[in-house]
């Protein structure tokens, strides 16, 4: 039974099926259904890459390993919480005559297509595809963060496509320098520009190459994953664009983007040592995770602060992965889930406020906004907490996985600097959040409308997810990390 | 053995258009006009097409030649018909008004190409067929991401891409036997042509929002 295939074909199908169907009704129960049947093929994958090892379809054109199978989970779930929670969220949009309806269309449309071109970069076996997949995945994406066609938007979406191109060249010419050391390896051959095939024969090929191929790379996949200080386009991105397509950016791009560089990693890892790379990784990490705080505490409008957290997280994922340490490599995977539950109840709950408060700046939201929006205002609140990483949330459990791995491993300058920036802006969303969710409503604050669900159901959904997983990780998604963790680390 | 024959006479056509290509690249830089720009980069892409040409001859490799004929599509074609109805739709003024006037941007444009000279040397060694096409390469990619620094204007930084595109590309050509494999060139190709499709849409959104093209105006976004 082939599964690769229909996790790729499910969403396309329902992105092209949208451009012809009438009723948004309809758009968005494709949207839904595409991502719940992604959903469960990927469970089945999952199953299936713990039986096999790898997965491969389309005679080694598509291929799944551990790595694959965790990220296309991540990616399922996201995006089927998105599309959950943009139908009423449009539709309210729709009422306040904030966008039009073709413009919602073109929503649906482009959404599945974002998420279809997020499982190609995960499934594909050749790096070459790989890097198409990524420039498809923020092809489409851009147009969706100048969906409401002001001014800012569409400024946010020109740094972001303007950004994202050059570091694409950058990673494309990455991807030739690969193939390059490929065909030296082998001059008689035509060479594959497979992911299998190079790490068999990874011994062979020319370091100097490799190292050059990294650094490319990096830049390059590294600006679409936000590391700082190519994160410019980050904070306007998220910010600029609808909330169920930041929910989407945050929670599962960002990584996508990183799954890339780890796939870069891992190669120059098997043909050096693991040495130039990992080096890399952790300074630039830790460079965003220590730069994200500051911008936490004096951040003036809230959806720029969940893009600096996200900064932040994905700062930190990458540090643990250039500790590289089996402990610390495996709490980055498990950051990586957590943090994908997490962010986009966040960014759902922001959208509830946008609506009713018509403003994102927190001097024109003021303060207590659990008082008109107790929902809205206890999601927010609850997925904030799991953010900063306090317990009971899986981000704590995490997080001291990392710590404790870095620790262990004697990297003590790095852990106290993964602790201070974890505490700096733990008191900085902390701090922000009781602002605006506790206190009394000025007597003088506008009236605001309500709505009655808020697009309750896909952040339920998430926090629930993310509670259950929190207290209890099922044997075999533990084994599945497990194997990730391996694949990364090197195997054993 | 046809191949070892032609090998002189095929490496001296490569060499001379891949020089061909930096030179236009340096006109690029110099020149204002931007119908003139998107003729340049057409005839830069023929190049890269030719030396697409050569390359699969050479080899006797049958999919280059579908590169080739790609290249002349999309790059030389289709993209710069596209572009030019771009700019009489939305009627933008001709000047592309950098931010550094013509010499010094040349002056740069001269040093980043040393640049590109410095960083290939270690690896001239690896060049299948043309002398320096990878230095090139590397000064097409370099002095493209100045152009796009440099220029003001949303179209004119798309066009500033695309030359870098042609950089990467050149460089593809110049490290491998036969270019990258073909389904990886397929991806390129319709990538490129979707991006400046997307750009394109851009593009006239802001020149409606904003009645202006200038993205030094696109400053609100800031913290």
């Amino acid at each position: 039974m082939s599964l690769l295939t229909p996790i790729l074909i499910a969403p396309l199908l329902a992105g092209l099926l949208c451009l012809v169907v009438p009723s948004r009704r309809v758009m968005v129960a494709l949207g839904v259904l595409a991502f719940a049947t992604t959903l469960a093929l990927g469970i089945a994958l999952l199953h299936e890459v713990l039986a096999r090892g790898v997965v491969t379809e389309w005679n080694g054109f598509l291929c799944a390993d551990a790595l694959s199978a965790w990220m296309v989970l991540l990616v399922s779930v996201v995006s089927f919480a998105s599309a959950l929670y943009a139908g009423p969220y449009f539709q309210r949009d729709i009422e306040a005559g904030m966008v039009s309806p073709a413009r919602v269309r073109e929503f649906y449309v482009l959404t599945p297509l974002f998420g279809a071109g997020m499982f190609m970069v995960v499934l594909a076996n050749n790096l070459g595809v790989m890097w198409a997949a990524v420039e498809g995945t923020a092809l489409s994406s851009v147009l969706l963060v100048a969906l409401y066609n002001r001014r800012h938007s569409l400024e946010a979406a020109w740094k972001y496509v303007m950004l994202g191109s050059v570091g694409l060249a950058l990673a494309l010419l990455g991807t030739v320098f690969v193939y390059a050391a490929a065909c030296k390896n082998a001059p008689d051959a035509v060479p594959s520009l497979n992911w299998s095939y190079l790490m068999s024969v990874a011994g062979g090929l020319d370091p100097h190459l490799l190292k050059l191929a990294f650094v490319f790379a990096f830049v390059g996949y590294g600006t679409k994953a936000g590391l700082a200080p190519m994160h410019t386009w980050l904070p306007d991105a998220h910010s600029e664009a609808p909330s169920p397509t930041s929910a989407m950016l945050s929670g599962v791009s960002l990584k996508i983007a990183l799954y890339a560089l780890l796939r870069f990693h891992i190669l120059t890892a098997a043909c050096l040592d693991s040495a130039f790379s990992r080096r890399l990784l952790l300074v630039f990490g830790l460079l965003s995770m220590l730069l994200a705080p500051p911008f936490i505490l004096v951040q003036r409008n809230l959806k720029r602060l969940l893009a600096y957290s996200s900064l932040e997280h994905i700062g930190l994922i990458c540090t643990a992965i250039g500790l590289n340490t089996p402990l610390t490599i495996l709490g980055a995977l498990m950051h990586m889930g957590y943090h994908a539950l997490t962010k986009p109840v966040l960014f759902f709950a922001a959208g509830n406020i946008h609506q009713a408060f018509h403003a994102l700046e927190f001097r024109r939201i003021g303060s207590g906004v659990a008082k008109v929006l107790p929902l809205t205002a206890l999601w927010m609140g609850l997925a904030a907490l799991a953010a900063i990483g306090l317990p009971p949330f899986g981000l704590f459990l995490s997080e001291l996985t990392v710590l404790s791995g870095g620790l262990a491993a004697h990297e003590t300058t790095v852990s106290a600097l993964i602790l201070i920036a974890l505490v700096a802006s733990f008191c900085g969303i902390l701090q922000q959040f009781t602002r605006i969710l506790l206190g009394t409503r000025r007597p003088d604050a506008r009236p605001i409308e309500t709505h009655r669900l808020d697009g309750a159901p896909a952040m339920i959904l998430l926090l629930g997810a993310l509670l259950l997983f929190s207290v209890w990780l099922p044997e075999p998604l533990l084994d599945l990390l497990r194997q990730a963790a391996a694949i990364i680390g090197g195997q054993p | 053995m046809s191949a070892s024959a032609t090998a002189p006479i095929g490496s001296q056509i490569l060499t001379l258009m891949a020089a061909l290509m930096l030179v236009l690249q340096l006109f690029i830089i110099a020149q204002r006009r931007l119908l003139t720009n998107i003729r340049l980069f057409a005839i830069q892409s023929l190049l890269l097409a030719g030396i697409a040409a050569v390359v699969a001859f050479h080899h006797a490799a049958n999919h280059v030649y579908l590169v080739a004929g790609l290249t002349l599509v999309g790059k030389v074609v289709l993209l710069p018909w596209l572009l030019t109805r771009l700019v009489y739709r939305i009627q933008i003024h001709q000047e592309i008004e950098p931010l550094l006037n013509a010499p010094s941007s040349m002056l740069i444009g001269g040093g980043l190409t040393l640049l590109g000279y410095v960083v290939a040397r270690p690896f001239t060694s690896m060049e299948r067929l043309g002398n320096n096409t990878l230095a090139i390469a590397l000064a097409l990619v370099l002095t493209g991401f100045f152009l796009t620094i440099n220029r003001r204007k949303a179209l004119t930084q798309v066009l500033a891409l695309l030359t870098v595109e042609n950089g990467v590309m050149l460089a593809a050509v110049a490290l491998t036997t036969y270019g990258m494999p073909l389904v990886v060139e397929l991806g390129i190709f319709f990538d490129v042509l979707v991006a400046v499709m997307v750009l394109a849409i851009l593009v006239y959104r802001i020149r409606e929002n904003f009645a202006s093209m200038d993205t030094s105006k696109l400053n609100q976004l800031k913290g």
